[in-house]
């Protein structure tokens, strides 16, 4: 029997190859779980039906239901940020991965940066197929013209909201099971503030741009301004929207890497690398 | 008492504490106190402003709907998701399942316990909730609205569905290793959607509005709606007096904790036969 062996990469192809096998799991292995499958597109799914039959209820034009969708499909991105990225030192504490994590020869940044590309890989098609079956469920039309920049919005959130992501992980690195709650209560309250369901505009023009620190907040308030354009009562123009967004993925970036460095030195001073509960 | 009735009290109550303190003492009060009301007002407060976007005026009936719905659905994921996450964590977090098992005490004592336990911890969200429909959003409850003694057996009958419904998902977990935590979410999920906690089960399509009728959280949330808001509130079942709804109420709780009770024997059974009843898959 033949065993394959890898030759010892070093430097940044050391880091791509650590990052391509931390990224394997969640999109290769993730898959091979069905129930993962089923749990990551229904979940979501079926609280964003529950809040589109509010809409019904309420007797709300066709658009609300499209904004429900949307908000649904971007639940699945912060639960996999925050279950997945932030609290995902905190399973690996539990399962004794963590010890490994930190003695390996490529270092943290390479399994986050691993753990951020499996992650919005794997939430992609889940968040797709939320809006693909909401969307036929409910018979919802999106007037999408500019498709490049609808993209561009998409994309930039999407480096942002994994910069925010690997922040929280280096930041839940000190804790036991204070992880879990905290992670368990940014759910709600942070739907609300960032307008999952609703435009956030309604929140009023300061709230609005105070939880634009989350960055999906103006990011469904982008895409929504370019899937309902001249419907969609907008907190910002898109290409100011776009633009703050940059500089959040590039604010988010800089603070992960310091951060991650100054919690990992205190994770180590008060030993709590390997405390599981 | 009996002996057996002393066991099970004194399980019920031990377990009780137990599980308060396991939901609790990660925090100091305060900030245990913020984390149980945020999430509740956070989905309050996401209807209401649903509410505000698309009718453009401060109040409505609608909003009592939300804030009696919002108020009592975390007894929901507390007691009912609780009673299941208290096997999976005692199976693979702490692993301390077989030692409670084997131990001389009824375990479905236990379970009960450990569930109320997760539901005390709802109290103050709903709590806080309700307040806060009634002073901010002008929600009309109060002494003139409020049916206390119909409330009050509502209530008990509610929780008694919730440790019914508890049940039948614990079972299910016992049974299923691997991915067991999600699984309660999702019953969770598929409820919040088919109870009618946040909307009338009226704009369901029809077929879903018979599934409703047979779990009795619907008849729970509508009984703890007439009993707090009086005659004002919108109904999911207009149709129906507030002494039938009470009585389904009743009779679908009985019925739930028959097949709750059941299903628990016959999967305790089959996971003691197998030998998956402490195995570990999480961690």
């Amino acid at each position: 029997m033949s065993v394959q062996t890898l030759t010892p990469a070093r430097g940044a192809a050391r880091t791509i190859r650590a990052m391509l096998g931390r990224s394997y799991p969640r999109i290769i292995g993730a898959n091979r779980e069905r129930s993962w499958l089923c749990y990551d597109t229904v979940l979501p799914l079926l609280g964003t039906v529950a809040f589109v039959y509010v809409y019904k209820a309420l007797g709300a034009p066709e658009r609300f239901i499209g904004y429900v969708i949307m908000g649904g499909a971007t639940t699945a991105f912060w639960l996999n940020v925050m279950w997945s990225m932030a609290a995902q030192f905190y399973w690996d504490k539990q399962g004794g991965n963590l010890e490994l994590y930190m003695v390996v020869p490529c270092g943290v940044p390479a399994i986050l940066l691993g753990m951020s590309l499996g992650g919005m890989v794997a939430t992609v098609l889940r968040a797709i197929a939320i809006v693909l079956l909401g969307s036929w469920l409910f018979h919802v039309d999106y007037s999408l013209v500019q498709i490049p920049l609808f993209v561009l919005v998409f994309a930039v959130a999407i480096v942002a909201l994994y910069g925010l992501g690997v922040t929280f992980a280096s930041l839940f690195l000190l804790w036991g099971r204070e992880a879990w709650h905290t992670a368990n209560l940014f759910m709600e309250p942070v739907f609300l503030v960032s307008g999952f369901y609703f435009p956030v505009s309604a929140l009023g023009f300061w709230v609005g741009m105070g939880a634009s620190i989350i960055p999906l907040t103006l990011a469904l308030d982008a895409m929504r301004q370019l899937l309902f354009p001249s419907v969609h009562p907008g907190l910002l123009p898109v290409s100011w929207e776009l633009g703050i967004l940059v500089g959040l993925a590039a604010l988010f970036i800089v603070v992960a890497r310091l951060s991650l460095k100054k919690m990992e030195f205190l994770a180590r001073r008060e030993g709590r690398l390997s405390l599981r509960f | 008492m009996s002996d057996r009735l002393r066991r099970w009290w004194t399980t019920l109550r031990v377990s009780y504490w137990l599980g308060w303190q396991i939901e609790s003492n990660w925090t100091d009060p305060f900030l245990f106190f913020i984390y149980s009301i945020a999430r509740p007002l956070g989905s309050a407060l996401i209807l209401v402003f649903m509410f505000f976007v698309v009718a453009r005026v401060r109040q409505g009936p609608i909003l009592g709907f939300f804030i009696v719905g919002t108020a009592f659905w975390p007894f929901i994921v507390s007691g009912m998701q609780g009673m299941a996450w208290s096997i999976i964590s005692d199976r693979e977090h702490w692993r301390t399942l077989k030692y409670v098992y084997t131990s001389p005490i009824p375990y479905r004592a236990y379970l009960v316990g450990r569930a109320l336990a997760q539901a005390a911890s709802a109290s103050a969200a709903m709590l806080i909730t309700l307040l806060f429909g009634r002073w901010v959003l002008k929600v009309p409850i109060g002494l003139a609205t409020i049916d206390l003694p119909y409330a009050l057996a509502a209530f008990v009958l509610g929780i008694t569905a919730i440790i019914a419904l508890g049940l039948v998902i614990v079972s299910a977990a016992m049974m299923i290793s691997g991915e067991a935590w999600r699984m309660p979410e999702a019953v969770g999920a598929a409820l919040y959607l088919l109870c009618g906690a946040v909307f009338p089960v009226a704009v369901l399509p029809g077929f879903l509005q018979t599934v409703t009728q047979g779990i009795p959280l619907t008849w729970w949330l509508e009984a703890m709606r007439r009993g707090l808001l009086g005659s004002g509130t919108l109904r999911s079942f207009a149709w129906a007096s507030d002494a039938q709804v009470l009585v389904l109420l009743a009779v679908s709780t009985a019925v739930w904790m028959a097949i709750g009770l059941a299903v628990f024997t016959l999967a305790e059974r089959r996971a003691r036969a197998l030998g998956i009843l402490d195995r570990e898959s999480a961690f």
